[in-house]
C-alpha cells in the first residue's frame, strides 16, 4: 500500500507531466535535432548525409560568417553601452522625482512594438532620401552619410534603433532595483555628506549589482541573438555587411537550403550564448556585497 | 487506487504525446484518391494573387468542375520550409507554385513531383506553348509541372520624361546609352537601382546581350564570374555608376511611385509590373510605357529577352494527385490562360489566349518573333548558393560602386565550391 507522501508524489507528476512532454517534444527534441543535423549536409528533402565536423569548419573559413561574428560583438558592447547605459542614467534622473513615472512613459512605450515594427519605422527614417536625409536637407545640409548602406554605420545606426526600444524597460528595472534598496544605508550616507557621484559610486551602485546583473545578462543574451531589426531595416545588407550571426543562420538554412551549416550556426550561437549568459551571471552574482 | 489511476493517466497522456510526436515525423503521403473534380487545395507564395486565383474558379468550375481553395504565403523562405516539410507528411499539396531552375530538379530528383510529360506534349501539339519554354520544366528529358505564369523583363520608362527630352524609344545600345547622356545632363536620373534582392538585372542584361553563350555559361559552370568579359561588362557597369546613371541604392521609395514623380526615368523590370504602376496611379499606354531593352552587342543576330516563369506543381505522393494534374491540363488551354490574363492582367504564355491589355499583348507578340531570344532570367538561372551570395556582392558592387574583381571572386569562390560538390 502506497504512503500518503508516495500518493502525493504521484499525483504531482501527473500534474508536471504534459509540461515536461511539451518542454521535451518543442524545445530538447528540435535541440537535439538541431546539433545532430549540425553534423550533416541537409537540403530539406530526403535524408541527411553525415559530414563530421564539415559544416563548423565551412563556417569559420568563410569570411561572411566572421563578418556576421564581428557585428554580432558589436552589437553585444553598443547595447551594453547605449541601452543599458542610457537607462541606468534615466532610472537615475527621475529616481525620487516628483512625477518621475510619467517622464519614463515615453520611453516605455517602444518596448511593446516588435522588431520587425522597429526597423520597419527606423528604415522609414533612415534610408536614403529618407524622414531624416529630408530633415536635415531643410536646414540645409544635403550631404548626408548613407546611415543603412555604409558598413558599419549601419550596423551602429541600427543598435541606436534597437536602442530606443529598450531605454525605457532597462530605466524601468533599474528603477525597480533602486527602489528596493533600503532607506537606512541610504540616509546614513546622506548624513556622511554623499551625495551626486559620491552616493552613486558608493552606494547605489554597489546595492544595484544583483539587477545590473540580470539586466546586463539579459542584454548579452538579446544581443546575440539580434535577428528581427536587422531583417526589417538592411536584411543584413549590403552583401552581408550588417548581418549577424542569427541572420546568418536564417539565410544559410532557409534561403539556401543548407540546413546543415544553418544548423551549424545555431549550435554554436547556441554554445556562445550559453557561455556568455553562465559565466558573466556566476561571476557577478556569487559576489558579495561589499560597502 | 487514486495512485493507479494516476500512473494510467500519465501513462496514456505520455502515450498520446509519444503517438502525436510519431505523426508528426512520420513520412509518406496519403493514397491518391484519383478524384478528377472537386475543390483542390493550392498553396502559394504569391499571397497577394489570391483575389486572382479566386477569380478564376468561375471559369475553372465551368469547364472542369475543379475550384481552387487557395492558401497564401507571403514569406518566400517560410513557404518554401512548408512546402519541403509537407513532403514528409501526408499532407504534400495537390497543387503548388514553386520556382524553376535548380529549385525544381532539387524536387525532382527526391521523386516528389509528378510527371507532365503527357500535358506538355498535347499542349505543343495544339500550339498552346513554345519549345523553349518546355525546356524550362524538363528535367532529365521529362517534364515537370506547368508554367503558372510568364513575364518577361523589359525597360519601363515615364512617357513624359521621354516627351519633355525629346526621347525615342531607343532601339540600339548607342541609342539607350544617348538616351541616359540626355537625362542625366537634363538633371534627371536615367535608372532605377536597388541594392536588395533585385540587383541582378542589369548584369543580366548585359552579359546576355553581349553574349548569350556567355551568360549559359555562367548557369552551367562552364564559365567562370572572374572571366575577362564578366570582368569588363561589370566595369562597363562601373563607368554607367560613375557617370551618375543609377538612383540611390539605399533609398526605400516604391519603385513605381519613384518613376511616377520622376525620380528617375527608366526601370528594368518583369512584365507583372503594370499591376504595381496601375496601382501607383499610372495609365499604361499614356503615363509609361515598355520596351524591348536592345542587344548589348550589335553583331548579334536576335535580341535576348529574358523570361520569368513560375511552375504550378503536383506533388507525386499527394492525395489529390489526380485532381491538381486534371487542373493542370486546364490550366494550358487558351481558355484557362485568357481568363488568367483578365483575372492579372499579365501576359500569357499560350499565344492563342487573349490578352486584355494592349501593351502587354504586343510585347508577347513581339517576343514570340524570330528576331528575339529568350532566355531563363538570372534568378532561376543560376543555383541557388551561388545566386544567394551574386545577389548580395551586386548589391554591395551599386552601394559601393568600385574595382568589379573583388566582388566577382566572392561569387567565383561560391561557385567553384558549388560545382565541385555537383562533380
Amino acid at each position: 500500500m502506497a504512503s500518503r507522501g508516495s500518493q502525493y508524489q504521484w499525483s504531482a507528476r501527473g500534474f508536471i507531466a504534459p509540461g515536461v512532454i511539451l518542454v521535451a517534444v518543442l524545445l530538447y527534441l528540435p535541440l537535439l535535432w538541431t546539433t545532430f543535423l549540425s553534423f550533416t549536409e541537409y537540403n530539406g528533402l530526403g535524408d541527411p548525409d553525415w559530414i563530421g565536423f564539415g559544416n563548423f569548419a565551412e563556417m569559420f573559413e568563410d569570411p561572411g560568417f566572421i563578418v556576421s561574428l564581428l557585428n554580432t560583438l558589436l552589437w553585444v558592447v553598443g547595447t551594453l553601452l547605449i541601452p543599458v547605459g542610457i537607462g541606468l542614467a534615466l532610472a537615475l534622473l527621475t529616481w525620487n522625482l516628483p512625477g518621475g513615472v510619467w517622464l519614463r512613459v515615453p520611453f516605455l512605450i517602444p518596448y511593446a512594438l516588435s522588431g520587425i515594427g522597429v526597423g520597419l519605422i527606423w528604415s522609414f527614417i533612415l534610408s536614403s532620401n529618407g524622414a531624416l536625409d529630408q530633415a536635415l536637407g531643410a536646414f540645409g545640409i544635403a550631404d548626408t552619410p548613407r546611415w543603412l548602406v555604409d558598413a558599419p554605420l549601419n550596423t551602429v545606426v541600427m543598435i541606436i534603433a534597437a536602442a530606443w526600444q529598450g531605454v525605457g524597460v532597462n530605466a524601468l528595472l533599474f528603477t525597480i532595483g533602486l527602489n528596493s534598496i533600503p532607506k537606512e544605508p541610504l540616509e546614513a550616507a546622506r548624513v556622511d555628506g554623499a551625495t551626486g557621484g559620491r552616493l552613486f559610486t558608493s552606494i547605489l551602485w554597489p546595492m544595484l549589482r544583483p539587477l545590473t546583473a540580470v539586466v546586463v545578462g539579459l542584454s548579452i543574451v538579446a544581443s546575440l541573438k539580434t535577428f528581427d531589426i536587422v531583417l526589417g531595416m538592411t536584411k543584413g545588407g549590403p552583401g552581408g555587411a550588417s548581418e549577424t550571426l542569427a541572420l546568418t543562420m536564417y539565410k544559410e538554412t532557409f534561403v539556401n537550403s543548407d540546413y546543415g551549416l544553418g544548423s551549424a550556426i545555431a549550435v554554436f550561437l547556441t554554445i556562445v550564448t550559453m557561455i556568455a549568459a553562465v559565466l558573466y551571471l556566476r561571476q557577478q552574482l556569487s559576489k558579495k556585497h561589499e560597502f | 487506487m487514486n495512485s493507479r489511476r494516476t500512473k494510467i493517466g500519465a501513462a496514456v497522456a505520455a502515450l498520446a504525446a509519444s503517438a502525436m510526436l510519431l505523426a508528426a515525423c512520420s513520412g509518406g503521403g496519403a493514397a491518391d484518391s484519383g478524384e478528377t473534380t472537386g475543390t483542390l487545395d493550392f498553396y502559394t507564395n504569391k499571397a497577394a494573387w489570391e483575389p486572382d486565383f479566386d477569380e478564376l474558379n468561375g471559369a475553372s468550375e465551368t469547364s472542369v468542375d475543379i475550384s481552387l481553395n487557395t492558401t497564401g504565403y507571403s514569406d518566400a523562405d517560410q513557404y518554401d520550409a512548408f512546402i519541403k516539410q509537407s513532403f514528409r507528411t501526408s499532407k504534400s499539396p495537390g497543387l503548388f507554385t514553386w520556382q524553376t531552375g535548380s529549385s525544381l530538379t532539387e524536387l525532382v530528383d527526391e521523386g516528389l513531383i509528378a510527371e507532365t510529360t503527357d500535358i506538355w506534349s498535347n499542349a505543343v501539339d495544339e500550339g498552346w506553348v513554345t519549345e523553349d519554354l518546355r525546356e524550362t520544366y524538363t528535367v532529365d528529358g521529362k517534364q515537370y509541372c506547368v508554367p503558372m505564369n510568364i513575364a518577361y523583363w523589359v525597360m519601363y520608362y515615364n512617357t513624359k520624361i521621354f516627351e519633355e527630352q525629346g526621347i525615342e524609344v531607343p532601339t540600339t545600345w548607342e541609342e539607350l546609352d544617348a538616351a541616359a547622356e540626355t537625362l542625366k545632363s537634363a538633371g534627371i536620373t536615367p535608372y532605377y537601382q536597388t541594392s536588395t534582392l533585385f540587383t541582378f538585372q542589369w548584369f543580366q542584361q548585359m552579359v546576355a546581350g553581349t553574349d548569350p553563350e556567355l551568360y549559359e555559361g555562367l548557369s552551367t559552370g562552364e564559365v567562370e564570374y572572374t572571366d575577362p568579359e564578366i570582368v569588363d561588362i561589370m566595369n562597363m557597369w562601373l563607368d554607367q555608376h560613375e557617370a551618375g546613371w543609377f538612383s540611390d541604392a539605399g533609398s526605400t521609395v516604391d519603385p513605381a511611385v519613384g518613376l511616377k514623380q520622376g525620380d528617375y526615368a527608366m526601370i528594368n523590370f518583369g512584365s507583372f509590373f503594370n499591376g504595381s504602376l496601375d496601382g501607383a496611379g499610372m495609365v499604361s499606354g499614356e503615363d509609361y510605357d515598355m520596351f524591348v531593352i536592345p542587344k548589348t552587342n550589335p553583331d548579334l543576330e536576335r535580341t535576348p529577352v529574358a523570361v520569368e516563369s513560375g511552375p504550378l506543381c503536383v506533388a507525386e505522393n499527394a492525395a489529390q494527385k489526380a485532381l491538381g494534374l486534371a487542373y493542370s491540363e486546364w490550366w494550358m488551354s487558351p481558355e484557362a490562360q485568357t481568363a488568367w490574363s483578365e483575372a492579372r492582367g499579365d501576359v500569357a504564355f499560350n499565344p492563342k489566349a487573349t490578352v486584355s491589355d494592349p501593351m502587354l499583348d504586343e510585347l508577347g507578340t513581339t517576343v514570340a518573333s524570330d528576331d528575339y531570344l529568350v532566355y531563363d532570367r538570372y534568378y532561376e538561372a543560376t543555383p541557388t548558393p551561388i545566386l544567394t551570395v551574386a545577389l548580395e556582392q551586386f548589391g554591395a558592387f551599386i552601394a559601393n560602386p568600385g574595382d568589379p574583381l573583388p566582388f566577382l571572386e566572392i561569387i567565383q569562390a561560391e561557385a567553384d565550391k558549388y560545382w565541385a560538390d555537383q562533380e
